[in-house]
């Protein structure tokens, strides 16, 4: 029985990449490459998702080391609001991020009119929603990371002259650095398969935010062949990564 | 240079609380069952554990409000503590690099010292691959790089196989010796404190109970734990065979007889350790007849009561504490000055021989 219901549900995850391949237009993939725009699309999701990836970690470190040391009050409440966009459906996301960051929003009206900076419709506004939306991964990941570390590590290297900025650099983060890797791939791989805050935030505008889910999306409405075609490239692209990084990524406790 | 410490510290419900100094040159042993305080005082002293009050000094220069970083101490961790993902080396290199010293000088220096105290272990490797012994050498040589002014081990022989500890506690001597400044010694061990310290501080329940030289506290030790561990006969000398399976440990003052150790090729060795609860030791009016093979006579020095117990001091050869009920000194009338004799088995003498394998000798 057990094997039963463990065939089908194998089968059914692997149902859809399988149905991509037999359905893919092989004989015109060239054509349908070039019809849905896919190179430009890939070229900016990857733009986009290295660049939220990026700012995740630079960001979301610091708030990682914060969630697991510091002492203050509000620190679960802190923790869950980093939690929140990740069970939060992206389009409401999206539509936050409008609301605080779009042209008239909150804090986006005085980023217009002090500083010329608008966020909506460009491909910084992308990068925004992207990050928004997948820098919880790689801060929890980190976070699990730095509770785990034995405080003696730190401790031994501030009696041994480090200054705190320097114990971080070369005890803390080398110590964690197999967990924020793959937390920054957990977060890569989120940010590659952004699709409702950034369509809600950003538009889907070819050449300025729309990133591949958002062309796959587009396509499907033109050309179901197309659609195939570049799903069928962020498939690869993801295999790839599962496969380089081995069993690091489900190995993770 | 001399450190003085006079601090409290809270853990948890307990209240530790220390009073003491270690001068120039001097090697001080904290001494006491696991739970004392030892580690949260010497913590204290580093800068990682906050005290509740109190002040530490080094040459009247308080450093009690510096950061760890800045307080001119090297430690050297129970189990090492040394960073899994640095090498051997770059962990030696560690304190002088984090001073902002230049990485190659800091890996010269590194190497130098790795030299002199882990001759046998290679400065590439990782400390995961390392043994205790080995662990505890590359702490020590850690413990030094950053030319600290105080000295600190913590416990340096607890995670130390018994076959590498003879080895490793005659370069804890001589690096002891050798530091030019104050040195604090953590240990549960009092073999380790009474061979290794100059001054010996007994610590209990987060209080010192008992401060003074080795011998001071053995011939008077002040509670139930320092009679029952540091009060120890103890014996240090070359042993012999002798006929019968039994050996002969000569010391300074005179010999024991004592079994010979399992294992151990019968040939003289030298620097052997053994200890002899005085309890194990017997007083008698005359010479005893019996199966015990040490036999000694002596005067008696001092005769100190603790609680229903007496602990006789006798000027034999060699030198003896016997631990008798106050009802026999009442009974044999022991004073100080009379002479007694007294017997204990070779068997109630427990050595510290280190068991080396033959095919490296």
């Amino acid at each position: 029985m057990i094997v039963v219901l463990a065939s089908l549900g194998a089968a059914f995850v692997l149902l859809p990449v399988v149905a991509l391949f037999v359905r893919a237009p092989w004989g015109r993939i060239g054509e349908a490459l070039s019809g849905v725009g896919a190179s430009t699309a890939l070229l900016l999701s990857i733009e986009v998702s290295l660049a939220a990836t990026a700012i995740s970690v630079v960001v979301g470190v610091p708030l990682a080391w914060v969630l697991a040391r510091g002492e203050f009050p509000g620190r679960n409440l802190l923790r869950a609001a980093v939690v929140l966009p990740m069970v939060l459906p992206p389009v409401v996301g999206g539509v936050g991020l409008l609301v605080a960051l779009g042209r008239s929003g909150v804090v986006g009206r005085w980023l217009h009119d002090a500083l010329g900076i608008q966020l909506t419709f460009t491909t910084a506004g992308a990068v925004v929603a992207t990050t928004f939306v997948s820098m919880p991964l790689v801060v929890l990941a980190t976070e699990a990371g730095l509770r785990g570390l034995d405080r003696r590590y730190e401790r031994a290297a501030a009696a041994m002259g480090g200054s705190p900025w320097y114990v971080f650099r070369r005890v803390t983060l080398p110590m964690v650095a197999p967990q924020l890797a793959v937390g920054a791939v957990l977060t890569w791989a989120r940010a590659l398969g952004e699709f409702g805050a950034t369509i809600t935030f950003a538009g889907n505008l070819a050449g300025r935010t729309q990133t591949m889910p958002l062309a796959v999306y587009q396509a499907r409405q033109i050309d179901p062949g197309g659609a195939i075609v570049l799903s069928l490239i962020l498939v690869v692209v993801s295999v790839s990564v599962l496969v380089a990084l081995g069993g690091r990524l489900t190995g993770l406790r | 240079m001399v450190l003085e410490a006079e601090i409290e510290v809270r853990r948890g419900d307990v209240t530790v609380a220390a009073a003491f100094s270690a001068g120039d040159l001097e090697t001080v042993a904290l001494l006491g069952p696991n739970g004392a305080g030892k580690t949260t005082i010497v913590e204290t002293i580093a800068g990682l554990v906050p005290a509740a009050s109190g002040r530490i000094l080094l040459d009247d220069v308080p450093i009690h409000d510096l950061p760890p970083e800045r307080r001119p101490i090297g430690i050297a961790f129970q189990d090492g503590v040394l960073f899994p993902h640095l090498s051997v080396l770059e962990n030696v290199a560690f304190p002088v690099r984090a001073r902002g010293g230049r990485p190659r000088a800091a890996r010269a220096h590194a190497r130098a010292l790795l030299q002199r105290l882990a001759p046998g272990i290679d400065p590439g490797a990782s400390p995961g691959t390392l043994s205790g012994g080995e662990r505890q050498r590359v702490a020590l040589a850690r413990a030094l790089a950053g030319t600290p002014r105080v000295l600190i081990l913590d416990e340096p022989l607890s995670a130390v196989d018994v076959s590498a500890r003879a080895e490793l506690r005659a370069l804890l001597r001589r690096t002891l010796r050798d530091f030019d400044g104050p040195r604090l010694l953590v240990t549960h061990d009092p073999v380790e404190a009474m061979t290794l310290a100059d001054r010996v501080v007994v610590l209990e329940d987060g209080r010192i109970t008992q401060t003074g030289t080795p011998d001071e506290i053995r011939d008077a030790p002040r509670t139930r734990y320092a009679a029952d561990l540091v009060g120890m006969n103890l014996f240090a000398g070359r042993l012999t065979p002798i006929e019968g399976g039994a050996g002969a440990l000569e010391t300074a003052d005179g010999v024991v007889t004592v079994p010979w150790p399992d294992g151990v090729a019968v040939e003289p060795i030298d620097d052997v350790l053994a200890t002899l609860a005085p309890a194990d030791v017997a007083l008698h009016a005359a010479r005893p007849e019996g199966s015990a093979r040490n036999v000694i006579q002596g005067m008696v020095e001092e005769v100190a009561i603790l609680g229903d117990r007496a602990r006789v001091r006798l000027n034999g050869s060699p030198r003896l504490v016997a631990e008798i009920t106050t009802g026999s000194v009442a009974r044999m009338a022991i004073r100080t000055g009379d002479v007694v004799w007294a017997s204990f088995k070779a068997v109630e003498i427990h050595l510290m021989v280190e068991r080396r394998p033959t095919d490296t000798l």
